[in-house]
């Protein structure tokens, strides 16, 4: 045992083993691994998914509400608002807005923003379904453009938005009238389009209306279509009665554009996107040709040219050519005397298409007009011009209404008229005037109805009466003179009344019907009447045979 | 300074968690692990590797506290509008339409509360590992508070089931439980762990350990 405690001390004496205990890793570590990735997943896609932060600026922030709004295209959420603050000069509202990240591309300048709200106006309800779920922003993407962030938002949502098949065509028009964003555009009837946007033209001083033509419309618009104002009622009176055209109660209110073709005019191209049109203000100008081709003249008048107004025709043989610009008054200070250079304008290809109508005559103007254009034929114009006027076309005034004195120019062949050159003042071309003959006539009822204001009508009242107090006194006189008459006259008349009829009845016994004086002139009658039938009768024989009288009756010979 | 009792550590006495036996605690275990004479439950002297475990836990409760209160809690559609709040813009809005109570409420279970747990949990940890027991009573309170209130921050959870259960009328109103409900589910469930985990007993070793 001793032996085994010795051991046992000794044993004891050796150092004691160290324990250590193994720092293994614990599975527990896990746990905050996993939180860190789900964190560091969950930032990843947050930055990833976050979009591009653009601001809009508006007018007024009326239902839209930060964190709450949304901005849709299609209806599709591609956005939400995430501030609303007014701007630095609290002129309007800048709302901060974060888009979806796949919408960088389409936030160019040319994209659009505007607030849906309900609205209801004349011919369309929108947006209704905003009054429950609050006003959201709408966006038309358009990849077109410079890249920003900052846009300013309309305050109409735009009519036509991007991806709307069709196409965009712009109406040249002197003035807008009662057209307006949205108006629509007809084409025989059916409304294909609307307007989208109207701007001033500085460079044509007109405006300029942008439409938009559904498809397939759109390719009914030709490069020689007609485009006109179909607004409100088209009313025309005539002998057969009144006749009211309208496209539709809606153009009544809105106003509205209609396009067709020309019925004579054949099919043209398909007008390009952006295609220029004019727009005529009612259906019936849309029909009229159009002339760009414009030559001016002047003419001198040595008459009254009272009723000719600028806008008067220019006609030849009754069919318009051009029309009056301007009536001036000049003075010529060398005569002392007063010039009236009218200035007209003729539209060669009027006349272009009158040479195959009116002959040879007016084909020299045409060509003439034509000509003019180029300085190399100038030789070819000053003859046909000289050979024109050298065969008398002149210019006249001429009445077109008698009731107005309404006046036109006519052009017309005067082969009598006195001989004139062409000459140039100022540039345009002098054009050989003769005066009208009813001018003259005129001017002679003129003089008649002066002569006839020369008559004293006042002098010959005041004598009238004169005239007329004696006539009554005279008449009192002769009613004096009538009284007498009776009292006096009468029984004397009565006697001498008997005495005529006496001798009358002594008359009748001689002369009537059973006096021998009648008898005997009835007898004298008859013999001659007998004398005359036998002179007759001998009088045909005669014309038979003229010979009897030379050589006696045939019969008495034999 | 009072004599300390002898703890079952210093005894070398080991108490089953589940039956509470006391029982010898073997000198040697090899490779093999110690189980209760009664009831064959594993038997430790401290809870195993508690420190490291609570630490873990704490650290993924705090990461999965961000995404929590970032992303929304609630996704609200009513005719239409869709509104998604979270834990904070739903106390803000409830304060601003002047139910301060419940904002507090809300505020306390689910913002608060939490927030004390990490700082609790964390000041816990550093005094056992650093050795700075002071006052090891109002440690030990601290850590009873951790525990009894933990269960309570879940109160924002059912809210929200109930309310995701409860409004559902299709267009007119509808509420969906947000990304963020998941998130504070985890940090709610992850800090009741941490706590759990902790051994209370370590604050008391230290103690035991200075006074050696």
């Amino acid at each position: 045992m001793s032996e085994e405690n010795s051991e046992m001390k000794h044993a004891e004496q050796a150092p004691e083993a160290l324990v250590q205990t193994k720092r293994s890793f614990s599975i527990i570590w896990v746990v905050p691994i996993i939180a860190l990735l789900i964190g560091g997943w969950l930032t990843f896609k947050a930055m990833s998914e976050k979009g591009p932060v653009i601001t809009i600026t508006f007018e007024t922030a009326e239902g839209l509400e930060a964190g709450k709004t949304m901005i849709k295209f299609k209806d599709v959420e591609v956005g939400k608002v995430t501030d609303i603050a007014l701007n630095d000069d609290r002129s309007s509202v800048v709302v901060s807005a974060e888009m979806s990240t796949d919408s960088k591309p389409y936030l160019t300048d040319k994209t659009q923003f505007w607030v849906v709200r309900a609205t209801v106006a004349a011919g369309k309800v929108s947006g209704l379904g905003t009054l429950l779920s609050g006003a959201y922003i709408g966006v038309n993407p358009s990849t077109e453009g410079e890249k920003t962030e900052h846009f300013t938002g309309l305050e109409k949502p735009p009519l036509v938005t991007a991806g709307m098949p069709g196409r965009h065509f712009i109406l040249q028009s002197k003035e807008l009238g009662s057209l307006d964003r949205g108006s629509p555009v007809y084409y025989r009837g059916i409304k294909v389009g609307q307007a989208v946007d109207y701007d001033f033209n500085h460079d044509r001083d007109g405006v300029d209306i942008k439409i938009f033509i559904e498809a397939p419309f759109h390719e009914k618009v030709l490069e020689n279509s007609r485009f006109w104002n179909a607004s409100g009622i088209d009313m025309t009176m005539d002998a057969t009665g009144i006749k009211l055209d309208t496209q539709s109660l809606v153009s009544i209110m809105l106003g509205g554009m209609a396009f067709d073709l020309r019925q004579h005019d054949p099919p043209g191209k398909q007008a390009e996107k952006d295609h220029h049109f004019r727009l005529y203000p009612d259906q019936a100008g849309s029909k009229e040709e159009t002339y760009d081709v414009k030559r001016y003249f002047v003419m001198y008048f040595d008459q009254s040219v009272r009723g000719l107004s600028p806008g008067a025709p220019v006609e030849i043989k009754g069919i318009p050519v051009g029309e009056v610009v301007s009536v001036k008054l000049q003075f010529d200070q060398n005569k002392l005397d007063f010039q009236i250079p009218v200035l007209i304008v003729l539209e060669p290809e009027r006349l272009d298409a009158l040479v195959t109508e009116s002959g040879e005559a007016v084909e020299g103007v045409a060509k003439n007009e034509e000509l003019e254009r180029d300085t190399h034929h100038s030789y070819t114009l000053e003859v046909r011009s000289k050979k024109l006027i050298e065969k008398g076309f002149r210019a006249q005034l001429k009445t077109g209404n008698l009731l107005t004195g309404q006046l036109y120019i006519d052009l017309d062949f005067y082969p009598d008229a006195p001989p004139a050159k062409l000459e140039k003042v100022d540039g345009y071309t002098v054009f050989p005037t003769i005066s009208a003959p009813l001018e003259q006539i005129v001017q002679r009822v003129d003089n008649i109805i002066k002569k006839v204001e020369q008559v004293p009508f006042d002098r010959i009242g005041q004598e009238l009466q004169v005239a007329v107090t004696e006539l009554a006194e005279t008449l009192q006189e002769l009613k004096g003179i009538s009284g007498k008459v009776n009292d006096e006259s009468i029984p004397k008349v009565n006697a001498s009344l008997d005495q005529f009829q006496e001798t009358m009845k002594g008359i009748e016994s001689t002369l009537g019907p059973d006096s021998a004086l009648s008898y005997n002139t009835r007898q004298v009658m008859g013999e001659l009447a007998l004398a005359i039938r036998s002179v007759k009768s001998l009088l045909e024989y005669l014309e038979r045979d003229p010979q009897a009288l030379i050589l006696g009756k045939e019969g008495d010979k034999k | 300074m009072k004599p300390i009792r002898s703890s079952a550590l210093q005894l070398g006495l080991v108490s089953c968690h589940d039956c509470h036996l006391l029982s010898r605690r073997p000198k040697t275990l090899g490779h093999g692990a110690a189980h209760c004479p009664r009831c064959g439950g594993e038997l430790h002297q401290r809870k195993s590797n508690s420190i490291a475990r609570t630490w873990a836990l704490v650290l993924a409760a705090m990461v999965f506290y961000i995404p929590a209160n970032v992303l929304p809690m609630t996704i609200t559609s009513a005719v239409g509008t869709v509104s998604a709040d979270t834990i904070m813009s739903g106390v803000i809005y409830f304060m601003q339409h002047g139910s301060w109570e419940i904002a507090l409420v809300i505020f306390t279970a689910s913002v608060f509360v939490p927030f004390l747990k990490f700082i609790i949990l964390i000041y816990l940890l550093l005094s056992v590992q650093f050795k700075w027991v002071k006052q090891p009573k109002n440690l030990t309170r601290l850590y009873r508070f951790t525990e009894a209130v933990g269960r309570w921050s879940m109160l924002d959870i059912y809210v929200v089931t109930i309310l995701v259960a409860l409004v559902k009328l299709g267009f007119l109103a509808n509420i969906e439980a947000g990304p963020a409900a998941l998130y504070f589910a985890l940090v709610v469930v992850t800090t009741m762990i941490a706590a759990e985990s902790f051994d209370p007993r370590l604050i008391w070793d230290v103690v035991e350990k200075k006074h050696e």
